[in-house]
């Protein structure tokens, strides 16, 4: 059993990374149902793994990878029992404050597209990027090198770049 | 617009994340009503989820402990009377025995499965899990040619006399040659040819032949 205080706490760092959920959620899901499944999910196991949270790393690369670990198994798991229609030119059928507030800037939209359609890995990879997390913590939370950090991200960013340029053609 | 600047693509998600910042979407009062009611749906959920993954496989040691009981009774009501019967149900009980405890083995690692854990260690864990399923079909494969010697007794061999060993002898020898080949060819790397395709397709093997692929990605992912 969690007792009070654990509770509260687990509640304040959830508010102060809420963020990083709805990225990842975003950046997985189409739907407002299946985000929000996904956020459920990705809550349930930071709350019931919270004791198993190793101080020697950061508590954010605790919870990056416990997030994206589980955003991409779900994933993976749906995938199968579904086609998931990534983002289309169509606006998501259900659009929801928490999950899409008014999205309606192009250009985030376009990126949000893009990142989409990368696969898992590549996915968890340029949201940690973009999330301003060093190389060191991205290695850390994906369990590749330094230098292979580097090198996708560098080929992720100009496949992303190309594919909006393109796009706005 | 032909080039884009790496700042461009990062003031895009800075738009994006004042987005959600500015939403203020969630606050603490919202999660603390929530939080239990999270908590009792994703325990049922996570039943359902991972958790389906093991129950596949402790139904199928239920079922293969039932079944080396039901060889073990016939093993001990022949009583080592004829000794192709007890040689056969002995191996088969000992082939099952083996795939039961790759099951159980299975069912150990699904327990310890850590979510804190790399996310590459972690994806690599689960898909190898799922994908070893193949190596329980290899073994159980081996087992092919003592179903076609348990009903052979000596008085049938040689009341048969020529018509045994051109019948019942290049059978079984046919399925030592097939099982054999299986054991040694049913692997990651062969998962794109025809026959491995036709040998396991259906919805139940989809999501094995998944998880291999998704390990060959993993592995490109690691090393590219």
């Amino acid at each position: 059993m969690h007792t009070q205080q654990e509770r509260d706490d687990f509640l304040k760092l959830l508010s102060e990374n809420q963020g990083i959920i709805i990225k990842i959620c975003n950046s997985f899901y189409k739907t407002k149902s299946d985000r929000e499944d996904l956020a459920q999910e990705i809550i349930y196991h930071l709350w019931k793994g919270g004791r198993g949270y190793n101080p020697d790393f950061r508590f954010s690369t605790w919870m990056y990878r416990v997030a994206l670990n589980v955003a991409i198994s779900s994933y993976r798991k749906e995938k199968k029992l579904k086609d998931t229609i990534l983002f289309s030119d169509k606006p998501p059928e259900m659009e929801d404050k928490i999950f899409s507030p008014q999205l309606s800037e192009e250009n985030s939209n376009l990126l949000q597209q893009h990142i989409a359609e990368l696969k898992e890995l590549d996915k968890a990879l340029i949201i940690l990027y973009f999330e301003e997390k060093s190389y060191k913590e991205i290695a850390e939370i994906i369990g590749i090198s330094e230098t292979n950090v580097a090198t996708k991200v560098s080929r992720i960013k100009e496949r992303l770049k190309q594919n909006i340029v393109n796009a706005k053609k | 617009m032909n080039v884009m600047e790496d700042t461009e693509l990062k003031e895009m998600w800075k738009e994006y994340d004042q987005r959600i910042e500015q939403a203020k979407v969630l606050n603490l009062q919202a999660w603390a009503v929530n939080l239990q009611t999270i908590e009792y749906l994703q325990a049922h959920k996570a039943k359902t989820k991972l958790g389906s993954l093991a129950s596949f496989k402790i139904w199928m040691v239920v079922f293969g402990m039932l079944w080396v009981v039901v060889l073990g009774v016939l093993l001990y009501g022949n009583q080592g009377k004829n000794i192709y019967f007890t040689v056969s149900v002995a191996m088969l009980m000992i082939f099952t025995l083996l795939a039961n405890a790759v099951y159980i083995w299975h069912i150990v690692l699904i327990r310890q499965v850590n979510f804190s854990e790399s996310i590459i260690t972690m994806q690599e864990k689960l898909s190898e899990l799922q994908a070893s399923t193949i190596n329980i079909v290899r073994i159980l494969w081996l087992q092919m040619p003592f179903y076609t010697t348990w009903f052979w007794n000596s008085k049938w061999i040689r009341d048969a006399g020529l018509n045994f060993w051109l019948t019942a002898v290049p059978i079984t020898l046919l399925f030592c040659l097939l099982s054999i080949w299986l054991y040694r060819n049913i692997s990651y790397k062969n998962v794109n040819k025809k026959w491995f395709r036709i040998l396991f397709r259906g919805k139940d093997w989809d999501s094995v032949i998944s998880a291999i692929h998704y390990l060959d990605e993993i592995e490109e992912f690691k090393n590219r």
